[in-house]
């Protein structure tokens, strides 16, 4: 069995372009630090009383540096009664915030508009993601994935000021 | 400009068939194209109406849709009649026919075909009375995850779909061995070669669901399960999902492969190099699966960089199909005319509705790729993730590449089984090309809207979150609804003309059949799928049995069913 010439060249073309998608891939962890999500956690979503989702909110950690524990259920964004519903949060500008959340019926998805965080949010997985806020505005947290008939209007607001 | 030089070692057969088919194989080969299509009746105008019902614009002016009220319903009967009643009829029944003709016998077992026919289409009258009768609680749409749970029937008639189609991929497995014990020293033809890969596939990727349907989903349903595990079973589900689509992607390939190259005119260029393609599908298709579970929390970074990989590599034959069927599309140019570097694309048959609607899949198909290999970037996935780009992505590849290949099909096989001729020509050219423009529009407003962050199977229409450039892209997409739907208008017009009212008579020498393969180099062994399954397996181990055992439990606990569902499905 013979590969023709031309063939062997089209193949090898299509090498060099898997490898870039593959350092790409590569140069996206190592360089930009875009992380995806992996386990944390596995709690019962029955008792998120007896886990840091018991108090769902935002805990400033350090300067410019937040923890956020959110609950998602059908159909809102829990992030404490602070922030209310849908659920505000407030950030000054620069901060690096690291999200813990959780669901506690459905799948849920969590996206925060034109960032890079997007998660899938499993019941009894917690599911973790940092994203650092720089530049003034108000980005929406929607949820992503399908979660019955209110799906349409579960979402929360981020405001970095 | 000199054209491609075809390998020395290509004897083109280019033998019609002749095999006159038995009434009853005929009768049954119909049956599976009907039943496709009354399925596929089912969820080919959801789509229209739920671009309608997703634009605020549209809302706006037409407040109430007609067809369906509840938009969830829609979703849910279009992915389910489309992707898994529709194309596992439309696959079976056309393999039994390019089995038959190929290897010029009747398929093993006539009982057993009817019984597969049978099982699947009780499967496909279930789901069809509860996605009409309970529009609420069978809202889970194609995905169906828990712990989101329907009523029971739901899952037992995609059991049946699946039994079904088990014994029909068991009927095409054994007429194969037995053309093979008449031949040993033969290569099968491409054409069987290829759907033999396409059930192998279909039978190792159906165990994952078939698990998680029978043990996790069902009893939760009846109430015998108060547990389930939904990361678990996502898991289970997308070890099945991504080789679905190349369950459905093979068919068009068998196309592309064996039988455009004689309707357009031209030679394949490569018979062994298709061969070595179909062969990387056997192995790497279905290690793939966690690249839509990018965003999970429960699967680890590695085990998804490892499936990245392995995602990347499982787009080689589908580039090698591209090389390979382009040079045979070229040299079907050159036959007819083209002289230049960059005529050829256009010297093409595209007044045959045959040909101009696998062309026009092909060049979705170009977009449908390229998309995905962004999806498949683990980083890169996340700016899009579970947005209205996936959906643009899967409508340019199921949408544009398969189902237009699938229609180009139906305008030979339809005629070939009624014995009439299609019924307009006409008709059907303007139905692919209204397809064509509107998937290409769909695919482009989606996948922006998707980089603006709307999200996929939403009510969007309703959201407060939606942007401006979101609800414009919305519109568009509202727009390529209504082409959309002009073009199933006519696709249905010509379906029923086709069967009750065209009178002529098929015309000879349409079914684009070859009884002998042209391949006289690939080796004999290509044919041991001992080889192949057991490189399937070794990397199945590597791939997902991380995976499996963390997702078992995350600290080698194996509590597996420790989780309650905490809610049927959640509707108020």
């Amino acid at each position: 069995m013979e590969i023709n010439k031309l063939e062997r060249y089209w193949l090898i073309a299509v090498g060099i372009t898997l490898g870039a998608f593959v350092a790409a891939t590569i140069v996206a962890v190592t360089v930009f630090g875009i992380r995806l999500p992996a386990p944390v956690e596995r709690i019962d979503p029955q008792r998120l009383d007896q886990t840091i989702f018991a108090k769902p909110g935002v805990r400033k950690i350090a300067d410019n540096r937040y923890e956020a524990v959110i609950v998602a259920k059908s159909w809102a964004f829990d992030a404490g009664p602070e922030a209310g519903n849908p659920a505000v949060l407030r950030f000054p500008r620069g901060s690096q915030v690291t999200f813990y959340v959780t669901s506690k019926d459905v799948m849920h998805g969590f996206q925060i508009e034109k960032h890079t965080l997007n998660l899938e949010l499993v019941p009894g997985q917690v599911a973790r993601a940092s994203a650092t806020f720089n530049r003034p505005g108000t980005y929406h947290i929607i949820c992503n994935h399908y979660c019955g008939a209110g799906h349409q209007v579960m979402y929360g607001v981020i405001i970095v000021e | 400009m000199a054209s491609v030089t075809l390998p020395q070692t290509f004897e083109a057969p280019a033998t019609p068939t002749t095999l006159k088919l038995a009434k009853r194989e005929q009768m049954m080969i119909g049956a599976h194209i009907i039943a496709a299509l009354i399925a596929l009746m089912f969820g080919i105008f959801m789509g229209p109406f739920q671009t309608f019902h997703r634009s605020p614009t549209f809302v706006q002016y037409f407040p109430t849709i007609p067809i369906f009220t509840f938009y969830y319903q829609a979703v849910t009967a279009h992915g389910v009649m489309n992707a898994l009643f529709f194309t596992t009829f439309f696959i079976i029944g056309f393999s039994y026919f390019v089995t038959e003709r190929t290897l010029q016998r009747p398929i093993k077992s006539t009982a057993m075909g009817w019984a597969a026919f049978v099982a699947m289409a009780v499967g496909l009258g279930m789901m069809l009375f509860v996605l009409l009768t309970m529009p609420q609680q069978s809202a889970v749409l194609y995905t169906f995850y828990p712990p989101m749970i329907a009523p029971a029937l739901f899952y037992i008639g995609l059991v049946l779909l699946a039994l079904g189609s088990w014994l029909a991929s068991a009927n095409i497995f054994l007429t194969y061995r037995d053309w093979k014990r008449e031949h040993p020293n033969e290569r099968v033809p491409l054409a069987v070669f290829a759907l033999i890969v396409n059930f192998i596939v279909w039978c190792v990727a159906t165990i994952g669901v078939a698990i998680e349907i029978v043990f996790m989903l069902l009893p939760a349903s009846l109430g015998i399960l108060k547990v389930t595990d939904p990361q678990l079973a996502r898991t289970l589900f997308w070890f099945f999902g991504h080789p679905l689509v190349y369950f459905w992607l093979l068919p068009a390939y068998v196309s592309w492969y064996t039988m455009l190259p004689r309707q357009a005119g031209g030679k394949l260029f490569s018979e062994p190099l298709a061969r070595v393609a179909f062969i990387l599908f056997v192995v790497f298709s279905v290690p793939v699966g966690v690249h839509h579970q990018f965003s999970d929390p429960g699967i680890s970074a590695s085990s998804k960089g490892v499936q990245t990989l392995l995602t990347l590599i499982v787009s080689i034959p589908s580039f090698m199909t591209a090389f390979n069927v382009g040079a045979a599309l070229e040299n079907a140019a050159r036959n007819r005319g083209a002289k230049t570097l960059f005529d050829w694309p256009f010297k093409q048959k595209w007044n045959d509705p045959v040909v101009a609607a696998q062309l026009s899949g092909m060049l979705l198909f170009i977009a449908g790729g390229f998309s995905g290999l962004i999806n498949a970037s683990a980083q890169l996935n996340a700016t899009i993730h579970n947005t209205s780009w996936v959906p643009a992505h899967f409508h340019q590849t199921l949408g544009g590449a398969v189902m237009l290949t699938y229609i180009g099909i139906l305008y030979w096989l339809l005629p070939a089984i009624r014995g009439r001729a299609l019924f307009s020509k006409n008709m059907a050219l303007a139905q692919v090309f209204t397809w064509l423009i509107g998937m290409t529009l769909f695919g482009l407003a989606m996948g922006e809207a998707g980089l603006q962050g709307v999200p996929r199977r939403a009510l969007t229409s309703q959201s407060p979150y939606l942007s401006p450039a979101g609800a414009f892209w919305l519109d568009v997409t509202a727009v390529s609804g209504v082409i959309l739907l002009i073009s199933s208008i006519l696709l249905y017009a010509n379906i029923i003309g086709t069967l009750f009212f065209s009178r002529r008579p098929m015309p000879e020498g349409e079914v684009p059949i070859e009884t002998v393969s042209g391949d006289r180099t690939s080796p004999l062994w290509f044919e041991r799928w001992g080889i192949w399954l057991g490189l399937l397996g070794i990397l199945l181990l590597i791939a997902y049995g991380p995976v499996i055992a963390e997702v078992l439990d995350f600290q080698l606990g194996w509590n597996i069913l420790r989780y309650m569902p905490t809610s049927n499905a959640p509707m108020p």
